[in-house]
């Protein structure tokens, strides 16, 4: 049978512009890549990775900035992780009321969309003030983990409802429990959801500046943290936003784009440590 | 001596028995509309009843409130009672029933195989872990034997450490069988256990419904099937359920000969006469 004239254009401008559509996607995130791999990489020596910035920035290293940025997502996952699991195990398992449901996931979704700069200001008054922490590690954890914590639940909750229900079915007829059922069935088939959801936000909350800026990061003079007052970290971000306002001077460009880098690789390289976990998780899911 | 003699009467005759379950007036319904309506029916202890009837009349939601595990779908309600042993599951003082451990009594198998993911001996001691308490040097011995009342320990006697997802769908079903019986249930709940199965698997599993009818501590069951010559080899009785007025109703039931061979009711003789296989 003869196709349309008009049918074949339509279907080959839509192929078109989906493809358009892709390749600008390609050409930035390629386009952003490079700039910052061409402009960075020259800078990146061991040393650069081992030594202590100096010189304003202009010299020396980002030891301490990694060592922080590690402090900050790992403190972040630590809180968001056990809290992201339980609001999710909340709207799937527990909560029986379908709007009760619909209003806790809108309220997820609106606090995703919180701009960071409320997280950075809402922890200067609570946690430097309030509490007298001045500026800390723990409060730039605390902030990250609740800043990620909606996407982290977001991510774990659409995992739990893609389990098929036969699961639950099936343990519950054999007699477990509720709790029994989240532990032995739900967690463990939703460890993929959780990795994915964690890189996700961890990702995002490596990346943020405004949420520590007031309360947990300096620029210059931290070390490993002491304690848990007046104990700032270094913070890869807040380091490269300092930097960036210097930028005019070429010795603390070409350190800004090393940072950048460095950061960059961060992100990437906990991506694909966790990579062959959710790859595993996947496959299991399939074959279950 | 007439505790004896009525004991003797009733190993005899299963439905002299008092009813292991028993559904009084069981209505379901979702939003105001009735699913199920007032169903009535007594399962003797030690005997296979059969669930027959055409697509959509509720067989599938009437085994699921056997075992409450209707309560797992949001938005049904449910009136009218279950007596398991005489004690109500809903009215009453079901309210208060330890669902949990009803569950692990009454053993329930799917349509479909469901393994978990783990290896084949992590399956079939899947429930005894959580509800049983058994200690763990007896766990072989049992695991053992339920897979070898399943059918199934010739096959995988060998790889008990390998996925449960590696055996073929009639053995995952064999499988869900060996971990029912792990647990030990007094009844077990069949949902048409062999239609997505071959003719192999399908026989493996009537040979085992007909063992645990017979052995020394007989397995009560239900069987949801659509497969006449199933119903007629394996079942004592056969409740009939059909759609009247847009729910379902148990529109006949009585000795499985007799019903196929008799049929009274219209929904009946119209579900004998489509063809399905005697």
């Amino acid at each position: 049978m003869r196709r349309s004239v008009g049918r074949g254009w339509i279907d080959r401008a839509f192929w078109l512009a989906c493809a358009l559509c892709a390749a600008c996607v390609g050409v930035l995130l390629a386009g952003i890549a490079g700039a910052i791999l061409w402009r960075g990489l020259p800078v990146l020596r061991p040393g650069f990775l081992t030594a202590v910035s100096s010189e304003a920035g202009a010299s020396g290293g980002v030891r301490d900035e990694i060592v922080g940025t590690l402090i900050l997502i790992t403190t972040a996952l630590l809180v968001s992780a056990p809290l992201a699991t339980g609001v999710a195990l909340v709207h799937a398992v527990y909560l029986r009321s379908l709007p009760a449901r619909r209003r806790l996931l809108v309220a997820l979704y609106t606090a995703n969309a919180l701009p960071s700069i409320l997280f950075g200001i809402a922890g200067m008054v609570v946690f430097s003030r309030f509490f007298g922490w001045g500026k800390s590690w723990l409060a730039g954890g605390l902030l990250l983990g609740l800043m990620i914590l909606p996407t982290l639940s977001v991510a774990l909750i659409e995992r739990l409802r893609s389990l098929p229900r036969k699961y639950r079915e099936a343990a519950s007829a054999l007699g477990l429990t509720r709790a029994q059922t989240v532990w032995s069935v739900l967690l463990p088939q939703c460890a993929g959801g959780l990795l994915s959801g964690a890189l996700l936000g961890l990702a995002r909350a490596a990346g943020e500046t405004a949420p520590i800026l007031f309360a947990a990061a300096v620029f210059s003079g931290a070390g490993l943290p002491s304690g848990l007052r007046d104990s700032p970290v270094a913070a890869l971000p807040y380091h490269i936003f300092v930097l960036a306002q210097d930028s005019f001077d070429p010795s603390v460009e070409s350190h800004l784009w090393g940072a950048a880098c460095v950061l960059v690789g961060l992100v990437l390289g906990l991506s694909l440590l966790a990579l062959p976990a959710r790859l595993r998780a996947h496959e299991e899911a399939q074959n279950a | 001596m007439l505790d004896v003699i009525r004991r003797d009467s009733e190993e005899s005759d299963p439905a002299a028995a008092p009813a292991v379950l028993a559904a009084r007036n069981l209505t379901v319904s979702t939003g105001g509309r009735a699913l199920l309506r007032a169903v009535g029916l007594d399962v003797a202890p030690g005997s296979v009843l059969g669930l027959i009837g055409p697509s959509g009349a509720g067989k599938t939601t009437l085994l699921r409130c056997l075992n409450r595990l209707i309560d797992l779908v949001p938005d049904l309600t449910v009136t009218g009672d279950v007596l398991f042993h005489g004690a109500p599951m809903y009215g009453g003082g079901g309210r208060r029933m330890d669902v949990d451990s009803l569950r692990a009594r009454i053993g329930m198998i799917f349509q479909q195989p469901v393994v978990f993911p783990g290896s084949i001996a992590d399956n079939v001691l899947f429930g005894v872990r959580h509800t049983a308490r058994l200690p763990r040097r007896e766990r072989p011995e049992r695991l053992e034997s339920a897979l070898r009342e399943a059918a199934l320990w010739p096959e995988v006697e060998h790889r008990l450490g390998d996925a449960a997802a590696s055996l073929s769908v009639g053995q995952q079903q064999r499988l869900c069988l060996a971990r029912a019986l792990a647990n030990q249930p007094e009844v077990l709940l069949l949902d048409e256990p062999t239609s997505s199965l071959d003719p192999r698997s399908t026989e493996a599993i009537e040979e085992l419904v007909l063992r645990l009818r017979e052995r020394h501590t007989p397995v009560t069951i239900v069987l949801v099937t659509h497969n006449l010559r199933q119903a007629r080899r394996l079942a004592d009785s056969l409740a009939c359920l059909a759609v009247r007025e847009r729910a379902g109703e148990i529109v006949e039931q009585g000795e499985c000969g007799e019903l196929l061979s008799r049929p009274r009711s219209p929904e009946l003789i119209h579900f004998l006469s489509k063809g399905a296989p005697l």
